[in-house]
């Protein structure tokens, strides 16, 4: 394939697209996928997790 | 039925969940996942910039700049002329109004970098070449209040007494040409020589400027003395050819006629 | 700050100095009359000095206690100090060069002491001096409390932060005497360049060492805000960095791209070191410093993992919105503004956990000030980034684009947001590292929080002000279709608002210059508190557990 600023621009416009739209679905149903809930929740406490010695 | 659903693919996270002490997977998953996201979008943005040549307009008249205007594009930049002076005139009526035809991609095609700014606290330069002669310069360059009462610019009289620095001029045209810009062998070769050429005309260094860099070359005084070459004359030998590289903007954009 | 190092350890720190100080030699020799043999004797002595420190500890007692017991502060420790020490010297060069303007006689004659060469100080005085020591100290702590583990290694965090001081040192140096690429926010030449991607890779390694000891099956979202900081960054600074020597004996040197080319490079790096310096980085701070002030967990941790993806897919897209109607090619600029737009959705789902963390705990923001310096921090994170998606709309940056509104905007995001959550979690942070019951004095911090609400306040209404007046006043045309103003008559009607942000400004540096004076007494006076338990455990147990890693 021969490199042209046709080619690239509109392989840019076109995978650009379908690039976004694969990675966001990828990232969402991470975020929400059911069984990881428990362990993002201690994450999130655990921060606050006195006894276990940290700040203030 | 969502968790149903989504079961047959559940391996994919648990593997990480249960290898909780292999840690290093997590943060390499994860670097590996921000250099991809953060790669990619800006790989498909520029890079078909690099193949914009064909597309681009062609300017066959289009000059390099000469070591001495070269010397003061240097110096503009040292100075960060660039932070309150944009050289680009945008696509928009009142600017192309104010300042004349718009910039073309073009123009600064061997501008490295480029100096198009982001903030006017002073007028665009991009086509103020020419516009006031060479002592207006001086002068405002000296003392901006002076001409301009209300201007807010700093004075730069220290550039009068500042022998231009010429020696490094063939290393710095050599370091443009690995870059991309056409200077000669001859050109570069004769670079420091030509500097102080273009600014004392009918002498015998002055024609090899015109000879190395064509007849519509200004040959000048600039800062109006003859006998020292100095910063200032690099400064305003520069300003003054701003927008004058190439007369292909003034033709593709006749006057607007009312 | 030797005294917990081992002798091998100190050992390493005299050989590495030495190094530095080698090379620095090398430079000052090849740079002789040129300002880069300046910056060879400044590496010199900065390296010298570093020396003669590793030297004198050389033959003290070595550390008898278990190391990995506790946290390695020291380097924070220092840290916060340099970014305290550069937010005044950064932030002050701020009000001179925004004086300049409204008063140029204060320009003076010398050649350092221009608009030009000043402006560049303030810039990376304050992005890269106060907001990269601040993100490098706070990501050290953050790092190694979320991971209950210790610094990996001793050496490399005083190699990462020492040397990217130096770097700043020689940044800072250079612009005063002329040596820039005239890259925004990219002006050190190429010596310089080269030394920070060496720092940074040592960064990088120590980052990642330190989360594979960690003792959490999660890494916590904050370091992936500091991850994305130092990785992305480094993509950045390398690709737009490229250049050309003119020769290896002088600082100046040619950027590898020119034109549009260059524009779109130079505005993919500025754009992105917004994202990913002052915003991925900061919010790091945010995720880590505001639930832990608040003692309540981050209100969705979802949320926060969504709008990180968000902000680093959308980011990076967004920098051709800084060349709207330029040469550039049009769908570049039509990419770069949808990208904008869409960018306020991650950004203003961040700005909206940490205020939603906040509720329920407002009485906190009420009596704390040190809590409100963070919640305050949000809410302009929240407008500035509004603004940006505003302003990255082509007909609004038509107008905006070139003036002060820029400028504005760009304050209320620097000052509003990353000052103010650093200034925050530095609050937080200092009267734990050293052992103090608390700062030295509470109405400091309560002052310090007006004058930089009033500061930020002035400093943006001026800005917005003169930015859109000018805008309107360029693009006015008479009953007879000419253009009705001069430039020189919009500088007129600008005057009034630069002395309005010399004034806005001036309170800010007060209140950083009151931030300083109160961390220095409470590291001299405030009282002392018996040492809490503080150090790293796995979350399960009660009892200090050996790293996993090790």
């Amino acid at each position: 394939m021969d490199l042209t600023y046709e080619a690239t621009s509109t392989f840019a416009k076109s995978f650009g697209l379908i690039y976004l739209i694969v990675l966001s679905v990828g990232i969402t149903a991470y975020a929400f996928w059911p069984s990881l809930g428990k362990r993002f929740d201690k994450a999130a406490k655990s921060l606050l997790d006195d006894e276990d010695g940290p700040c203030r | 039925m969502f968790r149903m659903l989504l079961k047959p693919f559940a391996r994919f996270f648990e593997v990480h969940a249960k290898a909780h002490y292999r840690a290093e997977r997590h943060s390499m998953a994860l670097t590996a996942g921000i250099i991809l996201a953060a790669s990619v979008g800006g790989f498909i943005e520029i890079a078909p910039l690099f193949t914009i040549d064909e597309t681009v307009e062609s300017a066959p008249d289009m000059r390099l700049y000469t070591p001495l205007e070269q010397a003061g594009r240097d110096i503009y930049i040292r100075e960060g002329c660039y932070l309150c002076h944009s050289q680009m005139i945008r696509t928009l009526q009142d600017e192309v109004d104010r300042y004349g035809p718009y910039s073309l991609a073009v123009e600064s095609q061997y501008d490295h970098p480029m100096l198009w700014g982001s903030k006017r606290t002073g007028p665009d330069l991009a086509r103020v070449g020419e516009k006031y002669s060479d002592d207006w310069q001086v002068r405002h360059l000296v003392d901006p209040r002076a001409l301009v009462p209300e201007s807010v610019m700093p004075q730069y009289a220290f550039l009068l007494a500042a022998p231009l620095e010429t020696e490094s001029l063939p290393g710095r045209l050599a370091a443009l040409r690995t870059v991309g810009v056409p200077y000669t062998d001859d050109q570069i070769a004769n670079a420091a020589v030509d500097a102080g050429g273009q600014a004392v005309p009918d002498t015998e260094p002055a024609d090899g400027v015109a000879e190395r860099y064509g007849e519509e070359t200004n040959i000048r005084l600039f800062d109006g003395r003859r006998e020292r070459l100095t910063e200032m004359d690099a400064l305003v030998a520069y300003l003054q050819i701003l927008g004058g590289l190439t007369d292909l903007p003034a033709e593709t954009q006749p006057p607007r006629g009312d | 700050m030797m005294t917990r190092l081992m002798a091998t350890e100190r050992q390493g720190a005299l050989i590495l100095s030495g190094l530095v100080a080698l090379a620095g030699l090398i430079l000052a020799a090849a740079g002789r009359g040129d300002p880069m043999g300046v910056h060879g004797w400044i590496t010199l002595v900065f390296a010298g000095g570093v020396l003669l420190i590793a030297l004198r500890a050389l033959d003290a007692p070595e550390p008898t206690e278990d190391r990995l017991a506790s946290y390695y502060d020291d380097p924070t420790k220092v840290g916060i100090l340099l970014a305290l020490f550069w937010a005044v010297v950064g932030m002050g060069m701020g009000v001179w060069v925004a004086a300049q303007l409204a008063w140029p006689e204060l320009r003076f004659d010398a050649p350092w002491s221009s608009f030009g060469r000043l402006r560049p100080v303030h810039t990376s005085g304050v992005i890269f001096g106060f907001g990269g020591n601040a993100l490098i100290a706070t990501s050290f702590h953050v790092m190694q409390r979320t991971s209950r583990a210790r610094l990996a290694g001793h050496l490399s965090p005083w190699f990462v932060l020492l040397g990217f001081n130096l770097f700043c040192l020689v940044a800072a140096s250079g612009y005063l005497m002329g040596v820039t690429q005239s890259k925004e926010y990219a002006e050190p030449e190429w010596y310089a360049d080269i030394w920070l991607v060496i720092v940074w890779v040592v960064y990088f390694v120590l980052y990642m060492r330190t989360l594979a000891r960690r003792n959490e099956p999660h890494i916590y979202v904050a370091n992936w805000y500091y991850l994305a900081f130092i990785l992305v960054v480094a993509m950045l600074h390398i690709v737009n960095n490229l250049a050309v020597p003119a020769s290896f004996g002088a600082a100046k040197s040619y950027s590898a791209f020119a034109g549009v080319q260059d524009a779109m490079t130079q505005w993919w790096y500025g754009h992105n070191a917004v994202a990913f310096f002052l915003t991925a980085g900061f919010l790091g701070m945010l995720y880590y410093f505001l639930p832990k002030r608040a003692e309540r967990p981050i209100y969705s941790y979802r949320l926060s993992i969504l709008s990180f993806w968000g902000i680093v897919f959308f980011y990076i897209w967004a920098g051709s919105h800084h060349l709207h109607y330029t040469a550039l090619p049009q769908w570049v600029q039509t990419l770069g503004m949808t990208f904008s737009v869409m960018l306020l959705v991650p950004s203003w789902a961040s700005a909206g956990n940490a205020l939603m963390t906040l509720n329920g705990a407002w009485h906190k923001v009420r009596d704390d000030a040190t809590l409100r310096f963070m919640m305050l921090a949000a809410v302009f994170y929240g407008l500035s980034t509004f603004e940006g998606s505003f302003m990255a709309v082509r007909a609004v940056n038509s107008l905006s684009h070139y003036t002060d509104w820029t400028v504005g905007h760009v304050h209320a995001g620097a000052m509003g947001w990353v000052a103010l959550i650093s200034f925050g979690s530095i609050y937080a942070v200092v009267p734990l590292l050293w052992r103090k019951e608390a700062m030295y004095s509470w109405k400091l911090v309560e002052s310090h929080f007006w004058l930089a609400l009033a500061g930020t306040v002035i400093y943006v209404f001026a800005m917005w002000n003169s930015g859109i007046t000018q805008g309107l006043m360029w693009r006015t045309y008479t009953e007879s279709g000419t253009l009705a103003y001069s430039f020189t008559e919009t500088l007129v009607a600008m005057r009034p608002y630069y002395i309005a942000r010399v004034i806005g400004g001036a309170l800010f540096l007060a209140g950083a210059v009151i931030g300083a004076y109160n961390v220095y007494m409470t590291i001299r006076v405030a009282g002392h508190q018996a040492p809490q338990i503080d150090y790293p455990t796995g979350s399960e147990a009660n009892e200090p557990a050996v790293p996993a890693a090790e």
